[in-house]
């Protein structure tokens, strides 16, 4: 029943994101793994998250991932992130990604926000020059206004939610990922970031996003792949995809 | 933007972020405290009272210069001891970061290594004033530290590296290296000299690349006797071997860190 759009012969400097059976195997830990117990009980739990997935996506495509909870979206991401390494399959990713997965992991509380941009930019890949050349774009575009020289326990959850938003679109990816929490902050924050993450789209920037919000996949994806229990079910143009899966969800759930 | 980057821009780029983390390390460890890094003389300063009091007891000749010779050793032992410490849990507690991005995974323990050893030279120059000043100082001694500080650093990384990365599958390993740190106090000579120990168990000391960083410190400050030619080759050779294991190891493990945090 697997419906596939026709593999048309591609340069390989049009694909961002090229994966050819990909498989992730994870262990299941039964609670504290010890040493002793490991080479007692030399067989564990297993768990395929992802089978099998072969998957390209072109320079410039936006792209969804929709599925239900435990389908294996979050594993994929973080593949293709370089995040974590897939038991078997080949990952090609051709540019620099940025993930939007944690926007707050990596920031110390005693630091100040300078000194957390700087400790955030670095950790997405940017170069010490890169970031002071745009501390003053970051900041501006987190809006923390005077903060900016307080230490980071002093904010608000809002704030550096706002600020890792801001290191992230200003590390200049080629690739950006979207993990679920798109919005952040208030109103005004939230649209801001949709301004910015609409200004990836039409850079010619790829995007991929996972996200529950059909809305969201109708107003901006071109293309939506379906995962199911670590495998594609459905990769197509998003209304087609998203009709399907309504109709999936509705007489299954 | 790097495509145009130069081959040399990864290895700068990690050098700056290694040394961004190593800040941070620092300046969060000693904020809000009054003495700041003085506190990392005082340690060493408290136990050099306890264990010298009590040693001048029981041992008939003490080592000439005992304190002197004590605190050489003291410093060596904390920065190893309190790096391994930090080092070997540290891939673990920075999940989050793991989680977040793919950076090199390195920086985690390294940084902490080196966060440390900025500690241990600024503890060592305040130490040269009372050296100085009781004019104990041997006549190579910026050599000897030199090496003692390269022995040191490189071993401290080597093995921080290989139990920061075993702990992350084994969470065993940290407390196996707590347990082993109290026997290889007593296995390393800083509260003796390494002349007491039995000529059939010195191949013990030998494997132990302390020894000759303990006894380089020693020799340049307190004018004991310095490690002998034998003990120096055995320990270096047995530092590079750690090194490239600890390295290797780590590499190997680095790719899966995620699926185990």
């Amino acid at each position: 029943m697997k419906k596939k759009p026709k593999s048309k012969i591609r340069e390989y400097k049009d694909i961002a994101v090229r994966l050819v059976n990909v498989s992730k195997r994870y262990t299941i830990h039964h609670e504290k793994p010890t040493l002793i117990e490991h080479l007692i009980h030399a067989k564990n739990g297993e768990f395929w998250a992802l089978k099998n997935i072969k998957l390209e996506i072109s320079k410039g495509e936006n792209l969804c991932i929709i599925g239900p909870n435990g389908s294996g979206k979050t594993t994929l991401l973080k593949i293709i992130a370089g995040i974590a390494n897939p038991t078997s399959g080949k990952v090609k990713v051709n540019g620099k990604i940025v993930s939007l997965i944690d926007l707050e992991a990596g920031f110390h509380p005693e630091l100040s926000g300078i000194d957390n941009i700087f400790l955030n930019g670095m950790l997405l890949g940017m170069s010490k020059s890169q970031i002071k050349s745009k501390i003053n774009k970051i900041s501006n575009f987190a809006d923390i206004g005077q903060f900016i020289d307080a230490p980071l326990f002093m904010y608000s959850s809002g704030m550096k939610l706002r600020l890792g938003f801001s290191v992230a679109v200003h590390a200049n990816p080629d690739i950006l990922i979207l993990d679920e929490n798109i919005a952040v902050g208030d109103q005004d924050f939230q649209e801001k970031s949709f301004e910015k993450i609409k200004e990836f789209y039409q850079s010619g920037k790829t995007v991929i996003s996972v996200t529950h919000i059909l809305a969201f996949i109708k107003r901006y994806c071109k293309r939506v792949i379906w995962l199911e229990k670590g495998k594609v079910k459905e990769d197509g143009m998003a209304k087609q995809v998203i009709d399907m899966y309504e109709r999936y969800t509705r007489h299954n759930y | 933007m790097s495509v145009f980057n130069s081959s040399t821009q990864p290895t700068r780029n990690y050098l700056d972020f290694l040394q961004a983390m190593t800040e941070k390390e620092l300046k969060a460890r000693y904020k809000n405290t009054l003495f700041g890094f003085l506190w990392i003389l005082v340690n060493p300063l408290l136990q050099m009272i306890v264990i010298g009091f009590i040693f001048r007891l029981f041992i008939k000749e003490p080592i000439e210069n005992y304190f002197l010779y004590l605190f050489a050793g003291l410093l060596v032992w904390n920065f190893f001891s309190l790096s391994l410490t930090k080092a070997t849990p540290s891939i673990v507690n920075e999940r989050s970061l793991i989680k977040k991005a793919n950076f090199p995974r390195s920086v985690i323990p390294l940084s902490i290594v080196l966060s440390n050893f900025v500690q241990l030279v600024l503890a060592y120059l305040l130490f040269l004033i009372p050296v100085i000043y009781l004019g104990t100082l041997s006549n190579l001694w910026i050599l000897e530290s030199i090496f003692g500080f390269i022995f040191l650093l490189s071993f401290t990384a080597g093995i921080g590296l290989l139990t920061s990365a075993l702990n992350v599958r084994f969470r065993d390993i940290n407390f196996f290296v707590q347990a082993i740190l109290i026997l290889w106090f007593y296995a390393t000579p800083i509260v003796y000299s390494v002349f007491v120990v039995p000529r059939n168990l010195i191949w013990l000391w030998r494997i132990n690349p302390l020894t000759s960083v303990v006894q380089l410190f020693q020799k340049a400050l307190s004018e004991a006797p310095g490690p002998g030619p034998a003990m120096l080759l055995t320990n270096s050779i047995i530092i590079i071997f750690v090194i490239v294991i600890g390295y290797s190891i780590f590499y190997k493990e680095s790719k899966n860190f995620d699926d185990w945090v």
